[in-house]
């Protein structure tokens, strides 16, 4: 270990740690452009120069390319050091434009700091600058080519970190250019760090351009709740509007960045038809008068029917509090168990993954970049949860390898092998792997029902991958730290648990595995603890159509965007006695329900969220609510009148509601003990020491799902169903743009969403004699969809996938089609 | 005794000094009938110039209402079709106002001026708020000269990148010529 002295001070750093790190640690802030944790050093700006004094260095030199050594002495005080750091600063802000005041990076600009901070104040050059031509990067980022000062953050971030190649570096010199080869949208779905990391204004934020400056701004810590990963966010807010969000780092999560969907995916909270009035019948009424009548309706339709003729829907991407109030409610008064989530199967998966995920298998999205070998099962993480994709592109960076086994021919920012599989396949392809992992085991050295498992895996029949699979088990076997990914959104159950038990299997061989589920939305974990799986949309509009339900209560969802079928949830509603809604969105269901009550976002009253991973956070509150200065003031200055209360303040949190709503006390704290009940975490969220930072893993429920279990009969069966009769499997599959509901309501990311089609292999669609272009009808339920053809190299044969982009979202995963009901449609 | 002296000699020093002023001009002007000229520097009611062109010189940079001591001004910045930056609205509230003239030293600009007029009072303290209309003159103050965009390198009406003050031509990237 390095013992070294910067400005006097004595430090011991780990080997590896550049000067520059060493220096952070001791609270001394080396000034610097090109070097960044994530990124490195490269050494191209020499803003960073100190002075050696002892060692094996002497002399200026630059701290963030040299190793903290034993022995060093180094001053970054040193007059010598100063006078250097002074003159880059100068010589770094010659060409530098004059346009501070029209530059959204002033006020948090490191250029402007460190200019300010080396004592540059006036120009002394009186030639004329370097100019360049701005290009056009899409919706996302605004460019301004004459401010950059050479430090390559960028591209080192775009094509090294990130694994994309449409941003680079032209031309040489003094001319140096960064940019695309000619004008269009980036291709990369983490763009927007460009301008996190971006010293200057070069890159800037365009959604938020001219909004305001970083000192007038409210900044909050936050949590992204766009996908289940949980990556940590600052929210910045100004006159009651959300402006900006940016990665914050969490060394557990995100690490420094996140990605566009989290980052441009909070327009919702500032929507001009946000519902801000409560509403009976339709018509804005007083919150309190709205209370006192739902709940006595409430009363009355529970004397009269009894308690279970009330069901509740719920949240998945609501906050734990509104989630524990809808399970205690229901308990405490007999309801039906709230229904998390719309399709029975994907209730039965996310219970499944969270009763799985042990103590031991878990690994935090930041640890998978230590894997050496990572196998993803049914898993599209670009478009799933697409920080997964940059996790697992550091761990290929580092020499690790990643395996893909899935249907869709995901595109990965990264080299890994991949194994076209159909969904319905997964399960037996998996079965496959476990017999060559197996191989050379002995099964009597394994416990009774893993050694059960694996006679079952090896009497499966040989299969297609057979050879890479049996690469891939190699691969694992000799592997430190293998990880396997496990995607939930169009797997069946029985692979997601077929994954924890390859994983259990690697730990009985003396193997450290580790699990990764990605979930299908924020706190959806959270809903698969507190809900039980029975409990879904689909049956819950059975009973109402039975008419065994005869008030429904549906908190934060948007039926009609995920329940496909239109006319039968029309149907089905209009059969009720009572419908009481609770949402913070202007969603259709809103004029229809009895009583609609406006509840409060993740910005306005915070919350707690549990990620994929079981790791707890928590957001306080970043605006205080109430509509935007920007609306109230119709664009032009704020209203001239003054009153003392904000306009648009009526909505309040779910949980505060729903407990108001059945009569009791609209307290936090029992709702806290509840969750810590559930979760096994006692006094972590009512005692005196706070959830930490980087979050804290919630205790595993032991639970009666048995592992090594596993119905290969119908896994074989659901093998064979594609192969017979010709029949294609239709999956919907998830867009990291366009699918997730609030992010879809950002404007910018709209421009962004690819439009709706189907895609197949170049096989099946030679099969069903279709070409690239075509029109295509497919007949499904509820109604018929005409697409267009799209043909993807890579996919698994007889597969179509259907992105759930506007204008169907349909909750449904798959559909088993005959070729007869996919028809091409003739040119007129 | 000599003390009685010295108060003696001093009030017919103080009273022969205030007789000798009833036969001199008076120093002080009847304000309001005589309104003296003051100095062009002096610091009363703030206001908006425009650039030689005519164009509104603010960009809302946000810089005086950052550096305001007492937090008076307020604004919204937006960016017009051509590219300028200008305010969608900014609000001074004068009542709050102390004339210290941080932002006009502020104001890379030369947009935000003080001006010698002094005389706003009100019964209605939000008449004392003004909004941009009201703040926005058809002058340029006391700079006769400078248009920002001339010399900010920055894509407007008022030129292209490489047009403006000591600025070459755009580098062309996709050249091999050094």
């Amino acid at each position: 270990m390095p013992n070294l002295i910067i400005d006097d001070l004595p430090i011991e750093v780990e080997p590896g740690t550049k000067v520059i790190e060493a220096a952070e640690r001791l609270g001394i802030i080396i000034p610097r452009f090109c070097f960044h944790p994530a990124l490195g050093s490269v050494g191209a700006c020499r803003v960073c120069a100190v002075k050696f004094l002892q060692g094996p260095f002497e002399g200026v030199q630059m701290s963030c390319m040299i190793d903290a050594l034993d022995g060093m002495v180094i001053s970054t005080t040193d007059a010598q050091a100063v006078d250097f750091r002074r003159h880059v600063i100068e010589w770094l802000m010659l060409n530098h434009p004059h346009d501070c005041p029209v530059c959204d990076e002033g006020g948090h600009c490191l250029l402007q700091d460190m200019t300010v901070a080396g004592g540059h104040c006036i120009r002394r050059y009186k030639g004329s600058k370097r100019t360049h031509h701005d290009q056009y990067l899409g919706p996302l980022l605004q460019h301004e080519m004459n401010r950059c000062i050479q430090c390559y953050r960028c591209s080192r971030y775009y094509q090294g970190f990130a694994g994309y190649k449409d941003l680079g570096v032209m031309r040489s010199a003094a001319q140096v250019y960064f940019g695309r080869q000619d004008d269009g949208v980036l291709q990369n779905p983490f763009s927007g760090n460009l301008a996190d990391i971006c010293p200057t204004g070069v890159y800037t934020d365009k959604p938020s351009r001219f909004k305001g400056r970083r000192w007038d701004f409210e900044r909050t810590p936050s949590i992204c709740i766009n996908c289940s990963l949980g990556c940590n966010v600052t929210v910045s807010a100004r006159h009651r509007e959300v402006v900006r969000q940016e990665a914050r780092f969490n060394d557990k999560i995100n690490g420094h960045f996140i990605c566009d969907r989290g980052r441009y995916g909070f327009a919702y909270v500032n929507a001009a038809d946000r519902p801000r009035r409560a509403m009976v019948g339709g018509r804005p009424a007083d919150i309190d008068d709205v209370l006192l009548e739902a709940r006595s309706r409430l009363a009355r339709t529970m004397a009269e029917f009894g308690p279970q003729s009330v069901a509740a829907v719920g949240p998945l991407r609501g906050s734990l509090e509104t989630q524990a109030a809808l399970a205690q409610l229901s308990e405490a008064a007999g309801w039906h168990s709230p229904a998390f989530y719309v399709d029975p199967k994907a209730a039965e998966i996310a219970a499944m993954a969270t009763a799985r995920l042990e103590d031991k298998f878990t690994v935090s999205l930041r640890g998978i970049e230590g894997a050496d070998v990572i196998l993803a099962v049914g898993s599209d993480p670009v478009n799933e949860a697409p920080m997964l994709a940059l996790a697992m592109r550091q761990a290929v960076r580092r020499g690790g390898h990643a395996a893909v086994i899935d249907s869709r021919s995901p595109t990965l920012p990264f080299e890994h092998e991949y194994l076209p599989v159909a969904v319905f396949e997964l399960d037996v392809a998996v079965g496959r792997l476990v017999n060559f992992l197996c191989e050379d085991v002995d099964t009597q050295q394994l416990p009774a029902h893993a050694a059960a498992f694996v006679d079952e895996c090896r009497k499966l029949p040989d299969g297609r991958f057979d050879v890479y699979l049996q690469a891939i088990a190699r691969r694992l076997l000799a592997a430190r730290q293998p990880v396997v990914v496990c995607g939930s959104d169009i797997v069946e159950p029985a692979t997601v648990a077929l994954c924890a038990d390859v994983v259990l299997l690697l730990h009985h061989m003396g193997i450290d595995g580790k699990l990764f589920y990605t979930l299908k939305s924020a706190n959806a974990f959270g809903a698969a603890r507190l809900g039980s799986p029975a409990a879904n949309v689909a049956s819950v509009l059975r009973s109402v159509e039975r008419g065994t339900v005869k008030a429904l209560v549906v908190v934060e969802k948007d039926l009609h965007s995920e329940f496909p079928d239109h006319e039968r949830l029309k149907q089905a509603l209009a059969q009720l006695d009572l419908l009481v809604v609770i949402h913070y969105l202007d969603i259709s269901l809103a004029s229809r329900a009895d009583y609609f009550l406006p509840a409060t976002t993740i910005y306005e009253t915070g919350g707690l969220y549990l990620n994929q991973e079981g790791r707890l956070q928590t957001a306080p509150a970043a605006v205080a609510g109430g509509r935007p200065i920007q609306q109230t003031g119709g664009g032009a200055h704020p209203p001239r009148q003054y009153n003392r209360g904000i306009p648009g303040d009526t909505p309040q949190e779910a949980w505060r509601l729903l407990l108001q709503l059945c009569g009791e006390q609209p307290a936090r704290e029992p709702l806290l003990h509840r969750l810590e009940d559930t979760f096994a975490t006692p006094g972590a969220l009512t005692g005196a020491s706070p959830v930490p930072p980087e979050g804290m893993r919630v205790g595993h429920a032991v639970n009666g799902v048995a592992p090594f279990h596993h119905d290969w009969q119908a896994a074989l069966a659901r093998h064979e169903q594609l192969s017979r009769d010709g029949q294609m499997l239709l999956v919907t599959v998830a867009q990291t743009f366009g699918t997730e509901p609030l992010s879809c309501r950002s404007p910018w990311l709209e421009a962004l969403t690819p439009p709706a089609t189907v895609r197949m292999a170049l096989e099946t669609a030679t099969q069903l004699q279709l070409a690239a272009g075509d029109q295509v009808v497919l007949d499904i339920k509820p109604q018929p969809l005409t697409l267009p053809v799209v043909i993807e190299i890579g996919m698994a044969a007889n597969v179509l996938a259907l992105p759930r982009v506007a204008p169907h979202r349909m909750a449904r995963r798959h559909f088993l089609l005959t070729r007869n009901r996919i028809k091409k449609v003739d040119a007129p | 005794m000599p003390s009685a002296i010295e108060a003696i000699e001093a009030l017919a020093t103080g009273f022969a000094t205030t007789f000798k002023h009833l036969f001199r001009r008076p120093i002080t002007e009847p304000y309001p009938e005589y309104k003296r000229p003051l100095p062009e520097r002096s610091r009363a009611r703030i206001v908006l110039t425009r650039d030689p062109d005519g164009q509104e010189r603010c960009v809302a940079c946000y810089l005086c209402s950052a550096v305001c001591p007492v937090s008076c001004i307020s604004m919204q910045s937006v960016e017009r079709e051509d590219g300028r930056r200008y305010a969608a609205w900014f609000r001074i509230n004068f009542a709050r106002c102390i004339y210290c003239g941080l932002c006009e030293e502020a104001c890379p600009t030369a947009a935000i001026q003080l001006t010698p007029d002094f005389e706003h009072c009100e019964r209605d303290i939000l008449k004392m708020v003004a909004e941009k209309d009201d703040l926005l003159v058809d002058h340029c103050g006391k700079d006769t000269a400078y248009n920002f965009y001339k010399y900010a390198g920055v894509s407007t009406d008022v030129g292209d990148k490489g047009t403006h003050v000591k600025e070459d031509k755009p580098v062309n990237v996709k050249s091999n010529m050094p």
